[in-house]
């Protein structure tokens, strides 16, 4: 801070600081307990990638590359709510990226292109975002669910019939590169993808809090009239963010495409449930203004932990209820520590 | 003293046209003009069965649409419901299969139908009953508390089915309810339920307090306090409504085909969202009415069919709800910007 | 009393340092606002000299926030000019007027709770390089501008860990260093505790040390004459005069200049006043209030008259249930339950403060505004009769005076007397035995405000009771039997109307003057 700060006479008391901390901190010990619950259940199970326990290292990889999507977006998104908006299209944006990153891809562009191109199209979902709720002022709810039903059309129309998803076969082959980004390791044995995920974090917090757009996002959200009042252009950088959302979006869906070597157009269905999960369970408020990008990184490690860490525990069919459960939970956290918050 | 008598009575006489009834009107010439062009364009669409299937194949997706509509009138979301029919569906089936299955999917309760149904209803009124608390009680936006409580509906019903379906070992009166057919037609049960449960609804709609304090709360929930009116109580009793209608559709679909399905009802709380918005519910609440609704089902359903119709694939569906629910959105901004100008 | 500054530009005693009077901090130039049947603003010309507190008072309708509009570019004047430092100034919003160096405090607070204290005063305004936030002057400025007016406050902090009086603060400070010359204030000790009122007037003061000018708009004379080095006293839209404190005798004639007439709209005793109490309220007190006592008597008008922020509307909502209150409150003998439903079922009803967000749906069209309190009556076994709501909305209608042609016509569609009237008819539809009203003419005209008192008198003749809230002396006076005056959440007198009542005793009580304020 500035060296000009003068003495600080009336700090907050004790009690305040304590639930600061806790507000501040919560989430990472409920990470080290979700990961101390799992490395302590039943260890056997945990083959099913391969032996070893929860904090094995290849499990612990394994849970990584598949989370790459999740942590790619979860920024993104958190800046997005903090701002007071939100975008259900999330997941259909998602699948209709990875359906044109691999239909890129099997019909013979290389990686590089490819990959800029699936960019630019998240870019213009997210563009398309905008300008219904910035421009054409349709509720964000509702806009975002029209472009959610528009882009899932899309990628559907995408892959041709009798087909559920771009994939080798019927003469065309995906090229031998096209794994290597969700899933060949480049460094601590981790994919590109997820280093992606994490550069794509690391921006996103220093936007946060060290540009005008996390400065703007948190004014958009926190008191829109002031915000306006002070010159600032919120629909500008509402408009903005609904484009970096997209761009995470194709980046989550080439992660996605690329791990499990096809174009799927539904591969992103539900993401938007998990999304919002996971920005609220890192302490994102739902009326704007709160919220820190590297929470929701934090936020969607437990939530992939869980899902995955559970994958061992209990069959698949408990995911939704868990993620339900913890939606619900999260939601209602979340109101406990805003209304204390008012109350103080 | 005979001049103001006459002023009172004309002013009470006065039934001019509500921009409720306005939108409703274009809506019902816009299901209109699609039917007419779709008769026009598609081959063979133009048939007294098909017109009648237009309906009746949307007998679900219409009765969610009344709890869905009403809850947005009253100014809240409630996506729940798609998850609800798969709960409820489930839960009958596993409560009504007899106890001494080969295997853990085809073993249940064995209790009798009826009671397998009201405690398979009592199911989603709990679904129902979380909404309410989190909306009404803890503040939570409708949205977020219902995406929740539709994968907690839905996940309860994965675990039950264990991720799939059950089928076996039901007791044959469990099939009645959904297959039963009336008046020597092909009209279903559940059919003459939907239309019994619209005209109920219209009724309640226009014609009761209940439907009346639904439209005051949505219009002003500040106003409405200030008037006396109990907001919690009325939009828990709107939440356990819609919960109970997506209950009886998931029985009603789980006997129809004698199975209890956790992916049956996907996307159909999407599709009755979507049919309110194209009947003209506004999500701010205070404006919208079930029979604009219906006839927003009739243009999705006309759209859709036509399209199939037009050999167009049938993921051609989703985009073309997301065109139709933007053009509803903006034409009814647009026509009431004029007719008020 | 510090001697008040020389402040009327133009007088003799104003020579700057070459001979020529300095340029004054803003003027304005037959400035005037029209609105359709009213003209707010009339004719108004004054100037305000630089690095004084210049203050600005009038009744509640004189001018002043229309005046306040005008200058802030929230509203375009009808004609006349305004100048900033002998420039010309047009503001199209209040984001032009910033720019043009003319700063407001509103009433409710334009600071982001979310952001820290420093990322607050700059906000707006910062200096980028790529997007990258860039530490500037303009940071260190702002710090230095907020540490030298309170330095108890800590720059790192978050604002929503600050209490209201040091968000203001904050908001000064923000003003101040962002170049603004006029910094205009909207009764900013409204929700302020006696100290926090102390330490903003120090602020002030030395706001006026750093070239800063400020226009404070207060309705507290005390505060005035403890701060202001002028004031400028507006009446009816028109200005009356401008003058340097030091030369205005006190507060009666700062009143006389307000009020401008001794003569009010005369009460007439109403022979339907008895002394059965309806309503007897014991120790009422919340955030806002301290121990109010009181009771109200069937067929009885009584009025609580004070400023904005002295706890009128507190009572209004305790009495009504909307709000929580400790304290007893008996109506008709027994112990009221307390919710606005079961205080409608009691016959107590509410017209709320504000109309719009409060009172009427707005969406919605006459009929179902006027019914709302009483569907009960309108129904048989939760079915409406739907011809007798029409016939009772017609009626209200009528005997209302309320202009529309149509029974089905929107409520924002109608003129905010008529909305009005719609609140009051919702509420005489309630068929209540107390009737609230809270701010009962306020944006009303001329003419739908002498009809809303005849529906008063008419109801109170009938034997109902009615309470009226209002911070207008002249409705109060003219309208109420018994007017309890109220300062800072306290009852402060009781004072029975009459032809000998003493204006400058009540304007004495309810503004604190009784009190010792700030030095």
């Amino acid at each position: 801070m500035s060296e000009s700060s003068p003495a600080i006479p009336n700090r907050p008391a004790c009690g305040p600081r304590i639930a600061q901390f806790l507000r501040t901190y919560y989430i990472y010990f409920v990470l080290l307990l979700v990961v101390a619950v799992l490395s302590m259940a039943n260890l056997d199970r945990f083959d099913l990638f391969e032996r070893g326990n929860f904090l094995n290292p290849n499990n612990i990889i394994n849970i990584l590359r598949v989370s790459a999507p999740l942590l790619t977006l979860a920024g993104a998104f958190t800046l997005l709510m903090v701002s007071g908006y939100i975008d259900l299209s999330v997941g259909s944006a998602m699948g209709l990226s990875a359906v044109v990153y691999a239909l890129l891809a099997i019909n013979g562009v290389p990686f590089l292109p490819a990959f800029a191109m699936t960019i630019m199209v998240g870019a213009m979902l997210g563009a398309i975002n905008a300008l219904l709720v910035v421009r054409l002022r349709i509720t964000p709810v509702i806009a975002t669910l029209i472009t959610l039903s528009l882009f899932k059309g899309l990628a559907l129309l995408l892959v041709e019939d009798g087909v559920s998803a771009i994939k080798s076969g019927g003469g065309r082959s995906m090229p031998a590169w096209f794994n290597d980004y969700g899933r060949e390791g480049v460094l601590l044995g981790l994919p590109m993808a997820f280093w992606v995920a994490v550069l794509v974090t690391i921006a996103l917090i220093v936007a946060q809090s060290r540009t005008l757009l996390g400065k703007y996002a948190a004014a958009t959200g926190g008191n829109p009239t002031a915000a306006k009042l002070s010159g600032i252009n919120t629909g500008g950088i509402v408009a903005l963010l609904y484009v970096i959302v997209g761009i995470t979006a194709a980046l989550a869906g080439i992660a996605r495409s690329s791990f499990m070597s096809l174009g799927d157009p539904l591969s992103g269905d539900g993401m938007e449930l998990t999304a919002i999960l996971v920005v609220l369970l890192g302490g994102t408020a739902f009326s704007g203004g709160e919220g820190k990008v590297l929470r929701s990184f934090v936020g969607a490690l437990i939530i992939m932990a869980l899902t995955v860490g559970m994958l061992t525990l209990v069959p698949a069919y408990y995911q939704t209820l868990v993620l339900g459960t913890a939606l619900l939970a999260a939601a209602a956290s979340n109101h406990l520590v805003s209304r204390k918050e008012t109350a103080s | 003293m005979t001049t103001s008598r006459k002023t009172v009575e004309t002013l009470s006489n006065d039934r001019r046209m509500s921009d409720e009834t306005f939108i409703t009107l274009l809506v019902a010439s816009a299901a209109v003009g699609v039917f007419v062009l779709a008769s026009a364009v598609v081959p063979n669409f133009f048939q007294p069965l098909n017109m009648l299937n237009l309906v009746t194949n949307n007998w679900a997706v219409i009765s969610l649409g009344i709890g869905v509509t009403f809850l947005l009138v009253s100014g809240n979301f409630d996506l729940s419901v798609g998850g609800n029919v798969a709960l409820a569906g489930v839960l009958a089936v596993w409560l009504a299969q007899s106890a001494d299955g080969a295997h853990a999917l085809s073993t249940g309760f064995g209790l009798p139908t009826t009671l397998a149904i009201l405690l398979a209803l009592c199911g989603a009124l709990a679904i129902g009953g979380l909404n309410a608390f989190f909306v009404v009680r803890l503040r939570v936006p409708s949205i977020i508390v219902t995406l929740g409580t539709m994968m907690l509906a839905r996940g309860i019903a994965r675990v039950i089915t264990q991720g799939s379906q059950r089928n076996t070992n039901l007791p044959d009166d469990f099939g009645v309810l959904g297959n039963l057919t009336l008046f020597d037609t092909a009209v279903k049960l559940p059919v003459v339920l939907m239309a019994a449960l619209l005209v109920v609804a219209i009724v309640v709609e226009k014609k009761t307090v209940f439907g009346r304090l639904t439209y005051l709360i949505g219009a002003n929930p500040v106003a409405a306090r200030l008037s006396g009116v109990d907001k919690a109580r009325h939009v828990t009793y709107l939440y356990l409504f819609s919960a109970a209608i997506a209950g009886a559709v998931g029985i009603l679909l789980a006997s129809e085909f004698k199975s209890g399905f956790s992916n049956r009802g996907m996307l159909m709380e999407f599709d009755a969202l979507v049919i309110s918005l194209l009947g003209g519910v506004a999500i701010a609440g205070g404006f919208g009415s079930v029979v604009g609704m219906v006839f927003g089902a009739l243009i999705l359903a006309v759209v859709t069919s036509a399209a199939t119709g037009l050999v167009l694939s049938p993921d051609w569906q989703f985009i073309l709800k997301a065109v139709a629910v933007f053009c509803a959105v903006t034409t009814q901004t647009w026509a009431l910007a004029r007719r008020h100008r | 009393m510090a001697k008040p500054r020389d402040a009327v530009s133009g007088s003799t005693k104003g020579i700057g340092v070459n001979g020529h009077p300095p340029t004054p901090a803003l003027s304005v130039e037959g400035l005037t606002k029209d609105y359709p049947g009213v003209r707010a603003v009339d004719n108004v010309s004054f100037s305000i000299a630089r690095n004084t507190v210049h203050c600005l008072v009038g009744e509640n309708g004189a001018g002043k926030s229309t005046l306040v509009k005008m200058l802030t570019g929230a509203l375009r004047p009808t004609s006349g000019t305004m100048t900033v430092r002998g420039a010309a100034y047009a503001p199209g919003s209040p984001h032009d007027a910033r720019q043009g160096g003319i700063a407001t405090l509103f009433q409710e607070l334009h600071v982001v709770d979310q952001l820290t204290v420093q990322e607050n005063l700059t906000l707006g305004m910062e200096r980028s390089r790529f997007g990258f936030l860039v530490k500037s002057d303009l940071d260190r400025r702002a710090v230095q501008t907020l540490a030298a007016i309170e330095p108890s406050i800590d720059p790192t902090m978050r604002v929503s860990a600050l209490s209201v009086a040091q968000k203001q603060i904050v908001e000064i400070a923000r003003a101040a260093s962002s170049g603004a010359s006029v910094i205009i204030m909207d009764e900013p000790t409204a929700a302020l505790s006696e100290r926090e009122v102390e330490r903003l007037f120090a602020v002030i003061r030395r706001l006026r040390e750093t070239d800063v000018t400020v226009i404070y708009i207060s309705h507290k004379l005390d505060e005035i004459f403890a701060l202001g080095d002028a004031v400028t006293v507006l009446r009816d839209g028109r200005h009356i005069a401008t003058k340097s404190l030091s030369d205005v005798a006190g507060q009666p004639e700062l009143i006389e200049m307000m009020i401008g007439r001794s003569v009010f709209q005369t009460y007439v005793p109403r022979p339907s006043v008895t002394d059965e109490a309806v309503l007897t309220a014991q120790g009422l007190t919340n955030h806002r209030l301290k121990s109010v006592s009181f009771h109200i008597n069937r067929g009885e008008i009584v009025g609580f008259y004070g400023l904005v922020g002295s706890g009128k509307t507190e009572i209004a909502r305790a009495l009504f249930g909307a709000d929580t209150v400790s304290g007893s409150i008996r109506f008709k003998g027994k112990p009221v339950e307390r919710s606005p439903k079961a205080a409608i079922r009691s016959g107590i009803a509410l017209v709320p403060e504000e109309r719009r967000t409060q009172g009427l749906f707005t969406s919605l069209t006459l009929r179902p505004n006027i019914s709302v309190m009483n569907t009960r009556r309108l129904s048989t076994h939760g079915m409406l009769r739907s011809a007798d709501e029409r016939a009772v909305a017609a009626e209200y209608v009528h005997k209302l005076r309320i202009a529309t042609n149509s029974i089905e016509k929107y409520a924002e569609k109608l003129s905010g007397g008529n909305q009005q009237k719609v609140v009051i008819a919702k509420c005489l539809f309630a068929d209540a035995d107390l009737l609230l009203l809270d701010e009962p003419t306020r944006g009303v005209d001329v003419g739908a405000k002498t009809e809303i008192y005849d529906i008063i008198r008419e109801l109170a003749d009938k034997g109902r009771s009615v309470a009226v809230f209002s911070s207008e002396l002249e409705e109060v006076l003219g309208l109420c039997d018994r007017i309890f005056l109220l300062f800072a959440g306290t009852l402060e007198a009781e004072i029975v109307n009459g032809p000998d009542v003493d204006v400058s005793h009540i304007l004495h009580v309810v503004t604190g003057s009784g009190r010792s304020v700030a030095p």
